[in-house]
């Protein structure tokens, strides 16, 4: 045996030491610091994921430290992992106090969130109407709109003009032009690496909804899976940008010259203009079908107040002071980072940086084209459409099998939520 | 602690009792021992692995919808449900297929590394350490250099860019299922962190062969190359073939990181951890059916390790011993 | 570099004698093989290739349109710029890794090969059956049950601690079967001879097996360190504050931040994977015999 050659006494002694030095070090880790060391009962732990635009971290922190009747700590989460590390947090005495979430009803119906109607309704009238719509649920309105922040295709006006090429009007000229745009270094259109970004866009451009207003599947028509066909040309031919180092959220597909047309959000709107200048344009989601019309996704993020937290009127009295009293830092976290369109009207009237330009275009895109949050659509029925693009715009199935499987899950949760 | 124990089994020996007596204390002292030595971690283990596999168990039974402490007893229906559920029993199927690819290639691979090690004689140490090299690394970090560096969709991707030498148009590696390329991602990251510890293991058990049956063979008339390899070194390697193909099978089946951070939104590719992963902490946060599906999995891990087991001997020298 | 890593044995057993049977062989074959094993070793090279060139690059010249094989000029600022950066406490981080990193493997080590040892070594009529619930952990994976295991260390209040990322982990069910299998194959008679001069297993344990196994432990425990270092799901969950961030739950940061950034992203690639690089370049004598037993044995 190898393992009997080496009896050495120096390197014994080293061991030995090596374990009494861990035995104690493993008992003085267990004994102390947690990494939130207690402190007074006046702590508040808040959820953001992170965003990508510069100094947004910095900011929320100067926020926070602003507050004087709660140490307020900020968990900043990175992107992709930003649902499942909250939703498990949720679930234990670690939880945050506040944290930034869409208005979805499982999280009401599953008491997750705090009832937000006392604060609210003395402004109610100040927040942009659909906002508020999207919030009330039972006639009681669960969370603060931080931002509302339209998604819609950026292009790049030289590229189009040299390929002869107007801005899309149809989802046919979209794919037509998708091909012509498409050349070796260059790709027609970015829908995102995953293509799920254009999914709902789709639907309302076809003149169809996720759900009716009796909360009954309304995506499933003949239209939308002919325009899943139209994505799957695009897909199948090459015109589409795909595993992009960087996904649709962020600009650097359309900055670095690797494509021509990008689905992308408001927020990018510095950046692309700092380095394309005028070589930029701005379109909603064509329209995919007779008697559709140009479609905007109005996502954004909304602050929320933790049902089981220790001090949920304390989180919601920082909800309050921040998100409704401080116009100044309300207008900061629009404006100053990335754009966004403040959900509050006196702000969005008194934005000046919104006015003129391409922002100016973005909002008119917001008001004529957008679509709000439906609290009622959640995640789950989220994730079984982005099936459907999975299956058929990817991987070439035939779209009403897709939709079939989709209205199967969708139908499972909307019993589960309404009965 | 350590020294009542000394002084006790001490005491046992230097004392003139019967020797039944002694045994019985032997046995008692024995039995302590036993306990001061497995106590910690079969306490540990009882704590941080035991009580979560029970409460996976309990809250399999219930409807267990964005809780962990459920009250609404749904029998089996959980199990029924995951057991219909086409993502889930596709995830066997993708991890069946994964496992059939990367278990004999990765077998393979190191078994060929090893053998063509062994033969170098300059530079062994250098290719060795070469090889040994990527253990080193982790799935997060090779996930992201597969993902954004060789294999990412646009032109400056590492493949895309000997391909284009070749005027071979961008492959989209990941986001196209057809053909079906996000496998060679996988495999190929896969090999590349494991090859090397494998080949570690062939390493050392070529080096055990005995030299003797190598000449023997040799005055046998066997000739060099393909037949000492086959009637030779192969069935030499048994032992230690049997216990690499099981740890790859381990392997395989706690599959997550590289899946989880190289293929998104897809409804391919996902072996059952990660369609757990969803399940549960997803958009669900299902975690009666979770923990259903968890079981469901369990039990056939067991199934096929115990098959394995009873197929390839695995453990039969233990009992030998 | 190589010369400081030994073989693994400098007198491989029939070095010498072999050469009789591959003799056949000849210039050209030794040839082939150096050439395929050099193919071989080049491809498994090209991965550290593109961390190192990436690290030194600008983003402008790694999203060029054409390749560059090394960056013009060596970017030498990136290192400290991944240091300056406040949105990822990176240097936190690899601090976290370092002592999680070591408690965990001592922890591991002490707690897995006491266990291991009792149920090798000393006689007790239900060993068999306690092993039995050591061998079933095996083959439950350890993300199946993370949510309940997330939720009790969470009511314990360690979330976002070390001894959150440290304590539930030490209890490796793999690892106390390879100290138990491996102590199965111990020689007895050097026990025998302790226990004869009056040691109790305790004594005759640290007297004896250990300074005998060293080989063994420096082994696991490498790959144990290696493990901890490399764990990803675990401290994800577990690192809620940023404080608490292991290497890989910043490298994954970066990867899944709204921007990206290649330069600061594998410059933290290259300083996350430094440390265990060089660990293997050092102790891969170690490593190697120890990686071998744990394999073979059973």
């Amino acid at each position: 045996m190898s393992a009997m050659s080496n009896t050495n006494w120096d390197r014994r002694n080293v061991l030995r030491a090596a374990m009494g030095l861990a035995a104690t070090g493993g008992l003085a880790a267990c004994g102390g610091n947690t990494g939130r060391s207690g402190g007074s009962g006046e702590a508040l732990v808040q959820y953001f994921h992170a965003y990508g635009e510069a100094g947004t971290e910095q900011a929320i922190k100067r926020y926070a430290a602003a507050y004087d009747k709660a140490r307020v700590t900020t968990q900043w989460i990175t992107g992709t992992n930003f649902e499942s590390k909250l939703f498990s947090a949720l679930l234990t005495k670690n939880a945050p106090d506040m944290f930034e979430f869409h208005p979805q009803i499982q999280m009401i119906k599953s008491g997750q969130v705090a009832d937000l109607s006392d604060i609210m309704e003395p402004v109610k009238d100040d927040f942009n109407p659909a906002d508020i719509a999207s919030h009330t649920i039972d006639g009681k309105i669960w969370g603060v709109r931080m931002i509302d922040d339209p998604q819609f295709f950026y292009y790049r006006k030289s590229m189009l003009e040299d390929a002869g090429v107007e801005p899309p009007t149809t989802l046919d000229e979209l794919v037509e032009a998708a091909a012509k745009l498409t050349t070796d270094k260059v790709k027609g259109v970015f829908l995102g690496n995953s293509i799920t970004p254009v999914m709902n866009p789709l639907i309302w451009s076809t003149g169809a909804n996720t759900l009716t207003d009796k909360n009954e599947i309304a995506y499933h028509t003949d239209e939308v899976a002919a325009g899943l066909k139209k994505l799957r040309t695009m897909f199948k031919d090459g015109h589409l940008l795909l595993d992009a180092p960087a996904d649709w959220w962020d600009p650097s597909a359309i900055t670095q010259g690797l494509v021509a047309i990008q689905w992308c959000g408001m927020w990018a709107m510095p950046v692309i203009q700092k380095a394309l200048g005028d070589d930029v344009g701005i379109i909603p989601f064509p329209t995919s079908a007779d008697g559709g019309k140009p479609a905007v996704t109005n996502g954004g993020w909304s602050m929320f107040v933790n049902a089981k937290s220790k001090n949920v009127d304390l989180a919601k009295e920082y909800v309050k002071w921040l998100w409704i009293d401080q116009k100044k830092y309300q207008e900061d976290w629009s404006l100053s980072y990335g754009f966004h369109i403040p959900p509050r009207t006196s702000l969005a009237e008194s934005a000046t940086k919104l006015k003129t330009g391409l922002p100016a275009e973005g909002v008119k895109l917001f008001n004529e084209f957008g679509h709000f949050d439906n609290p009622a659509w959640t995640q789950a029925m989220i994730v079984a459409l982005e099936s459907v693009i999975a299956d058929t715009v990817r991987k070439g199935g035939d779209p009403e099998a897709a939709l079939d499987k989709a209205d199967k899950i969708v139908n499972r949760e909307l019993k589960k939520l309404f009965g | 602690m350590s020294t009542t124990t000394t002084r006790g089994v001490a005491k046992g020996r230097a004392t003139t009792e019967t020797p039944q007596v002694r045994k019985r204390r032997g046995v008692r002292g024995r039995t302590l021992n036993f306990w001061l030595f497995t106590g910690p971690f079969l306490i540990g283990l009882a704590v941080f692995v035991y009580i979560p596999i029970g409460w996976s168990a309990y809250l399999s039974f219930f409807e267990a919808r964005y809780t962990v402490t459920p009250s609404t007893f749904v029998g089996f229906d959980n199990f029924t449900y995951m057991l219909t559920n086409e993502k889930f029993t596709d995830s066997l199927v993708t991890f069946t297929v994964f496992a059939a690819f990367i278990v004999p290639v990765t077998w393979a691979f190191s078994l060929g590394l090893a053998l063509m090690v062994h033969r170098l004689r300059f530079m062994r140490a250098f290719f060795r350490s070469v090889f040994f090299l990527p253990t080193a690394v982790s799935f997060v970090a090779a996930s992201l250099i597969w993902k954004m560096s060789i294999f990412s969709g646009v032109r400056f991707g590492l493949a895309n860019t000997v391909l284009s030498w070749f005027g071979i148009e961008n492959v989209a590696w990941l986001a196209n299922p057809n053909p079906p390329w996000y496998w060679l991602v996988i495999i190929t990251v896969r090999l590349w962190l494991q090859a090397g510890f494998y080949m570690i293991l062939f390493l050392a058990a070529l080096q055990n062969i005995p030299p003797e049956l190598y000449e023997a063979a040799a005055i046998d008339g066997a000739k060099p190359g393909w037949q000492t390899f086959w009637y030779i070194t192969l069935p030499q390697l048994r032992a230690t073939s049997t216990a690499v193909i099981l740890l790859l099978l381990v392997a395989a089946y706690q599959a997550f990181d590289e899946f989880f951070n190289l293929l998104a939104k897809t409804t391919w590719g996902r072996p059952p951890l990660v369609e757990l992963y969803y399940t549960a902490l997803g958009e669900n946060q299902d975690y009666g059916a979770g923990s259903a599906g968890a079981m469901i999995l369990t039990v056939l891990i067991c199934c096929v390790t115990m098959l394995q087991g009873k197929f390839m001997g695995f453990g039969r020298g233990e009992e030998s011993k | 570099m190589t010369t400081t890593v030994p073989p693994i044995k400098d007198a491989r057993p029939g070095a010498g004698e072999r050469h009789p049977v591959k003799k056949r062989g000849g210039g050209v074959s030794s040839i082939g093989l150096y050439f395929a094993t050099g193919i071989c070793a080049l491809l498994f090279l090209v991965p550290f290739y593109l961390i190192v060139r990436n690290a030194l690059s600008t983003d402008v010249e790694i999203t060029g349109e054409n390749w560059k094989f090394f960056p013009t000029d060596i970017q030498w600022g990136n290192f400290t710029e991944l240091f300056d950066d406040p949105t990822v406490p990176f240097a936190q981080s690899l601090w976290n890794s370092t002592v999680v990193g070591v408690l965990h493997t001592v922890g591991t080590l002490l707690v897995c090969s006491l266990a291991g040892y009792g149920l090798a070594r000393i006689p007790y009529k239900h060993a068999n059956k306690i092993f039995y619930v050591v061998l079933v952990t095996l083959m439950v994976p350890t993300a199946v049950t993370f949510v309940p295991s997330f939720v009790l260390v969470s009511s314990l209040g360690w979330v976002s601690s070390l001894q959150g990322l440290i304590v539930p982990g030490l209890f490796s069910g793999f690892t106390c079967f390879l100290f138990r299998q491996y102590f199965l194959g111990f020689p007895k008679e050097l026990e025998e001879a302790a226990r004869v001069d009056g040691l109790s297993y305790w004594g005759a344990y640290w007297r004896i097996v250990v300074p005998n196994s060293l080989n063994f432990f420096a082994a696991i425990a490498t790959i144990t360190f290696i493990s901890g270092w490399n764990a990803f799901l675990w401290p994800l969950v577990i690192g809620q504050d940023q404080e608490a961030w292991t290497v890989q739950v910043a490298l994954s940061s970066y990867m899944t931040n709204q921007t990206v950034n290649f330069h600061l992203i594998f410059m933290a690639t290259l300083i996350s994977i430094l440390p265990l690089v060089l660990v293997f370049l050092f102790l891969q004598r170690w490593l190697v015999q120890g990686v071998a037993q744990t394999g073979i044995k059973g």
